[in-house]
């Protein structure tokens, strides 16, 4: 493998992803749109429940601030479900243009596409970690704790590379269907509710906590909560960074395994090209 | 490495299966189940075929649709993977050194395919020089360099959603040609193209690409004046089986003592061709409605003798109502060869 040749693959899929990316201004509107309601949706159901002190309250038995552990949990749910449509649809988005064979036909690495996809969605998604930190501070008063910038910095590359694995992972099997965008949008409810998006996973039964913790999106929200919010530093984080990369290099490796075994199967079956 | 071949191209028995659902029969709970369980029957797209093809040599593959001209294609560019037999391509085994193949061949597609619409010309091309690994300022010169080839350099910083479809199809030729490669694989590269289209295609295929820089060119096609006019040899393939192999001027030769008499008429009613061919003399008799409410009509006949076949045939289609608007005896093209060996015409 020729890192030139690897840098070369991932430069241009990067540069070819933000082009198209900022070339249609409905996905750039969209991308504005979307959070703002999300997190005022998680933070405003609580509100039926009590007042402010009252919910605040309740979820310091868990050891998290209210607002804070919500604005979190959304950044990585948010990030994750960028994550999921810009990585692991990404082949399918080549179907949908319909450049899949002509991509499939050059002599490179599909891991580099993805995680090239990867990356240039995480740029694009950076507007929302900036847009909920600034509304998370101005409207729902996040209160950040940290006392570590490293461990921050930290927290964030890992959760984020966690999720491009779990993207990765799921390229695969979105290139067996035709039905991509529709799995997508099916797992987005189940990882938004098992990855404890806006509630501590330990207030779930602890059947589904089993579940929580086969998620990356679950280690990712707990890093982040405890850096941003506890002010953990890199001594008391590893152990909880840990099983993220672990689950990450679980997710990244069966990815790798499952795309070549979908692409010899759809190239057997005569099913790449088929929109 | 390569092996020492003198063929760019060589497949032996290459075969492909493909599965398709079956249709459902009975009651409609019957066709219900079978939606959920459905039953499968095989096609064999390509079946057992054997092609060399030489350095250099521009090889046609004719046939009309679905007779796995474009499944032959994508095996020896390894979008497919066979189900039995080999092809060798460049001197690589399409399944066992699928990333050389690549790396030596281009392939373009007709059709609207295959580009990216919203970025420029130049910028789909750069994309996919970075994907074949040429650096960044060689990529740049050599896409400048394919852009004149094709006349597109004034148009090379426009989307390609504002282009026109022989424009598209022109840059569908050169991104093809970003890498450079030796072989190309052309799959109906003059698809839906008007007239005037169609035409640069082909002499850039001819002149610049097989005469010029000594391309090894595979060019499927269903218009027979095309493979006609421009393979060295062509290969007349029908329902995954080669059924003809020989230069367009020895195929033609082959049914050169078969009379072809071609009549226009109108007022011609469906079905009339079965009678034509059940008249002494005549081998094969083919009808393609132009307009099919007036019943305007080309009649394509081979006969052993024609002066014996003219006048029974005349006869009998005045007699039947039609019209005769034109009659003439004419030298076999492709399309004949692919009539007198099928019984249909090309673009049945």
């Amino acid at each position: 493998m020729s890192l030139a040749k690897e840098w070369r693959t991932f430069t241009a899929v990067f540069i070819r992803n933000i082009k198209l990316f900022t070339a249609y201004k409905a996905w750039i509107i969209a991308t504005i749109i979307w959070p703002i309601p999300l997190l005022a949706l998680n933070i405003y159901t609580y509100s039926a429940l009590g007042t402010p002190d009252d919910v605040s309250q309740a979820f310091t038995q868990y050891g998290y601030p209210f607002a804070g552990s919500i604005v979190v949990g959304t950044i990585v749910y948010l990030l994750y479900n960028r994550l999921l449509w810009g990585t692991g649809i990404s082949i399918q988005r080549e179907r949908w243009m319909g450049t899949i064979e002509v991509l499939f036909l050059t002599p490179t690495n599909k891991m580099t596409i993805l995680l090239a996809s990867g990356v240039s969605s995480l740029v694009e998604a950076s507007w929302w970690i900036a847009c909920i930190f600034f509304l998370g501070g101005a409207i729902f008063g996040l209160q950040p704790n940290i006392n570590s910038v490293p461990a921050v910095a930290i927290s964030i590359v890992s959760t984020m590379a966690a999720l491009i694995a779990v993207g990765v992972f799921f390229a695969g099997f979105f290139v067996l269907t035709r039905a991509a965008d529709q799995l997508a949008s099916g797992l987005q409810a189940p990882i938004r509710f098992f990855s404890g998006v806006a509630f501590p996973v330990g207030a779930l039964p602890q059947m589904f906590q089993y579940v929580s913790y086969l998620i990356p999106v679950t280690y990712g929200i707990l890093v982040l909560r405890k850096a941003v919010l506890q002010g953990a530093n890199m001594a008391s984080l590893w152990l909880d960074l840990l099983p993220l990369y672990i689950v990450a290099a679980i997710f990244m490796i069966a990815g790798y395994a499952t795309l070549r075994i979908v692409e010899r199967r759809a190239k057997k079956k005569g099913t790449l090209y088929l929109i | 490495m390569t092996n020492l071949s003198v063929y760019a191209i060589e497949t032996q028995n290459l075969t492909k299966v493909f599965e398709k659902k079956a249709k459902a029969e009975g009651s409609s709970i019957k066709r219900l189940f079978a939606r959920v369980r459905p039953k499968k029957e095989e096609i064999v797209a390509v079946d057992h075929i054997n092609i060399r093809i030489k350095s250099g040599e521009l090889f046609g593959l004719l046939g009309p649709n679905g007779a796995g001209k474009t499944t032959t294609i994508k095996l020896l560019c390894t979008l497919l993977l066979p189900d039995d037999g080999t092809a060798v391509v460049n001197g690589y085994d399409v399944v066992k050194q699928g990333e050389e193949v690549r790396k030596c061949i281009g392939v373009v597609t007709g059709g609207e395919r295959g580009l990216y619409w919203r970025l420029t010309g130049r910028e789909n091309l750069w994309f996919f020089s970075q994907l074949y690994n040429i650096p960044d300022r060689m990529a740049k010169e050599r896409i400048d360099e394919l852009l004149k080839l094709v006349e597109l350099e004034k148009r090379a910083d426009d989307p390609v959603e504002k282009y026109s479809r022989g424009m598209k199809q022109r840059l569908h030729v050169i991104r093809g040609l970003v890498n450079d490669p030796p072989i190309l694989l052309l799959d109906e590269p003059t698809l839906g193209l008007d007239p005037g289209a169609a035409r640069v295609i082909r002499d850039f295929v001819k002149e610049k690409l097989q005469r010029d820089q000594k391309k090894t060119i595979l060019h499927t096609t269903h218009y027979m004046e095309e493979a006609d006019q421009l393979c060295n040899r062509v290969a007349v393939i029908d329902h995954g089986k080669i059924i003809a192999l020989d230069t367009p001027e020895s195929l033609k030769k082959s049914i050169q003592q078969m009379g072809i008499i071609q009549i226009n008429v109108s007022n011609l009613q469906q079905g009339e061709e079965r009678k034509i061919e059940s008249m002494d003399g005549v081998k094969k008799a083919v009808v393609s409605f132009t307009d099919s409410v007036v019943g305007e009509a080309t009649i394509k006949i081979h006969a052993e003798e024609a002066e014996e076949v003219i006048p029974a045939a005349t006869e009998f289609l005045i007699r039947s109502g039609a019209r005769i608007i034109a009659l003439e005896q004419t030298k076999p093209t492709l399309e004949d060869v692919f009539i007198s060996l099928t019984g249909r015409k090309l673009r049945d």
